[in-house]
């Protein structure tokens, strides 16, 4: 037994290493690939995530930032090379013309996207152990039944933007036992909420959107005082700003948080 | 003052009342107003704390700063005898959005206190000095307007590129709010931390309504009166800048409140430049009431500056005014 499982890891890790130089032109890639690949097999990702917002996995010294130019991508050449559904396309044609193996990797925007875009990275890497981790975390999660929505909340994100119908960040709060306000008032997408609208609603809970530590005028209704009663009473959850442009990153997580978070809501009550 | 002219300001101040009335009925959530008045400031009842924690701070912050701007206007035009001097047209705004930009974006952002507003006032300081040393004494309509048309745009230019190379992500898109203004989202700590200013701004220019009045004769006979030296200009301009500076600092800047309002008061008041300071400040206190309210009810959440609205209220009273000044009568 014991000699079947080393042999199966021993194929895994192989397979895992099948690329040595892997290139990403997508700010997601780029963060699963730094998540999840060992540094040194990473050739090149976007001059996004070097940038203070984006970066959620600490990014290797001399790797080379590429501005998604073909040009940019064949001295380096990279024996795999990942693009996202929409961005970096005209280089990606190029790249594959000159005989580069290039894989698109669809984005997510559900639940089931979401799935569908980490068993894609997945083809396309092999078998990585954090990955599959990651897979597992939210088929295990997924699988469970939808508790009935036991407690109600809203997004309040930059800009008074609320998230309704047809949203990750929508389908996350119902698998986790809430009630969307924004999608019972009918927003489809993404909506505004004023803050009137926001204390007139009264959700238990009061979600906000990233992490943003510098100022901007955006995010001035967090600060307003008439949300104290949600701080003080530990009604406010933040969601990650990596769910905003990479959410198979923190799904699962952020759909654990939610849960327990509904947990104690209703303990409260 | 004339009865008639009395009967026109008492009727200002009962529109004002109206209007501070419509403001706190205004909003995309509908509240019964006499019962969240009557729960009073600490119910925790969701009616009344739009009321007093929403609308009535947002409601007063648009009286202040209207008012502000609107004496800004009456003693800028007064101290340089000038029809076209306006906080923002000749840069006094931008030289307060610049000051409060270098401070949220780089600095130590919304909870800096008394830090914001103080710096505001010393941006605004700075370039409405800039603007009266540029143009020189005595400087015709084109010459003031030349350099305040300057200052503005390099201090808007300023604007752009410290925005641009802001840490913030949203920065760059805020430049419309610092260019137009806006109330929204504001509460009683904005409200709080300007108003000692534009008070003190009020008390300054106040304090030098004589020497307006005397400079409306002409600088040489102002001097006979006795407004000699430096400290009486110094007094104007600090008083311009403490009350726009600080409105500045928590609405952005909103333009022709300052440039058209004088203009409309100056006959009522019958052209003393004393008088028009408050007259000004009533009724820019009220034309930007009533712009609120119509960013309120007419866009709801995704709101429109201000400034925008404020614009289009205030330019046909100018067109009016243009075309009586091309009658022969005087501008």
């Amino acid at each position: 037994m014991k000699q079947i499982l080393l042999l199966t890891s021993l194929l895994l890790s192989a397979s895992a290493t099948a690329y040595e130089r892997i290139a990403s032109l997508n700010l997601c890639l780029d963060q699963m690939l730094l998540s999840w690949v060992p540094a040194e097999k990473i050739a090149s990702v976007t001059w996004l995530s070097a940038d203070d917002h984006y970066r959620s996995a600490p990014l290797p010294e001399n790797i080379h930032l590429n501005r998604g130019r073909a040009e940019e991508l064949v001295p380096l050449a990279p024996d795999l090379i990942l693009v996202g559904e929409f961005g970096a396309q005209r280089a990606a044609r190029r790249l594959r013309d000159l005989g580069m193996k290039v894989v698109s990797i669809p984005d997510a925007y559900s639940l089931k996207q979401l799935q569908e875009q980490l068993a894609a990275l997945e083809n396309a890497l092999g078998p990585l152990p954090p990955l599959q981790k990651q897979q597992r975390q939210l088929q295990e999660l997924l699988a469970r039944p939808v508790p009935e929505s036991e407690a109600s909340a809203l997004i309040l994100s930059a800009n008074n933007i609320t998230y309704g119908r047809g949203m990750l960040e929508h389908q996350l709060l119902a698998r986790a036992g809430f009630a969307n306000l924004a999608a019972e008032r009918g927003v489809e997408q993404l909506g505004r909420v004023s803050l009137e609208e926001v204390i007139a609603l009264q959700p238990d809970l009061l979600v906000l959107y990233g992490g943003e530590s510098d100022f901007a005028l955006a995010h001035l209704a967090f600060r307003h005082p008439v949300l104290k009663s949600y701080i003080d009473g530990h009604r406010l959850y933040t969601l990650p700003a990596e769910l905003g442009f990479c959410p198979a990153l923190v799904a699962a997580d952020v759909l654990k948080q939610l849960t327990e978070k509904r947990k104690k809501l209703v303990a409260q009550q | 003052m004339s009865r008639s002219n009395r009967w026109f300001f008492f009727l200002i101040v009962f529109a004002l009342l109206l209007a501070l009335i419509a403001a706190l009925a205004s909003g995309p959530v509908s509240i019964n107003l006499s019962s969240a008045l009557a729960e009073g400031w600490h119910s925790e009842n969701s009616d009344a704390v739009i009321l007093w924690q929403l609308r009535l701070p947002r409601a007063l912050l648009a009286i202040m700063v209207g008012a502000a701007l609107g004496m800004g206007g009456a003693a800028m035009q007064g101290m340089l005898r000038n029809p076209l001097a306006e906080p923002a047209l000749l840069g006094v705004s931008s030289g307060a959005a610049l000051a409060a930009i270098l401070l949220l974006y780089y600095g130590v952002a919304w909870q800096s206190g008394w830090l914001l507003p103080l710096l505001a006032i010393a941006g605004a300081f700075c370039s409405v000095a800039c603007v009266w040393m540029l143009a020189g004494r005595g400087a015709s309509a084109s010459r003031l307007v030349l350099a305040g048309v300057a200052i503005n745009a390099f201090l808007s230019a300023l604007m752009a590129l410290a925005l641009n190379y802001a840490p913030s992500m949203f920065a760059m898109q805020e430049i419309v709010f610092w260019l137009l203004g806006s109330l929204a989202n504001r509460g009683w700590d904005q409200l709080l931390l300007a108003l000692p200013f534009i008070l003190a701004g009020a008390a300054l220019l106040f304090a030098a309504r004589n020497y307006l009045r005397a400079l409306s004769l002409g600088e040489a006979t102002a001097a006979s009166l006795g407004f000699r030296g430096r400290r009486y200009p110094l007094l104007v301009l600090a008083g311009i800048a403490a009350a726009v500076g600080a409105a500045v600092a928590v609405a952005g800047t909103i333009g022709f409140v300052g440039l058209v309002v004088p203009h409309l008061m100056r006959p009522l008041v019958r052209q003393d430049p004393g008088r028009l300071l408050w007259a000004s400040a009533l009724a820019g206190a009220l034309l930007l009431l009533i712009a609120d309210i119509l960013v309120i009810n007419i866009v709801g959440a995704q709101e429109l500056r201000i400034g925008a609205v404020t614009a289009f209220l205030g330019a046909p009273f100018f067109f009016w005014l243009i075309v009586s000044a091309r009658r022969g009568q005087s501008l």
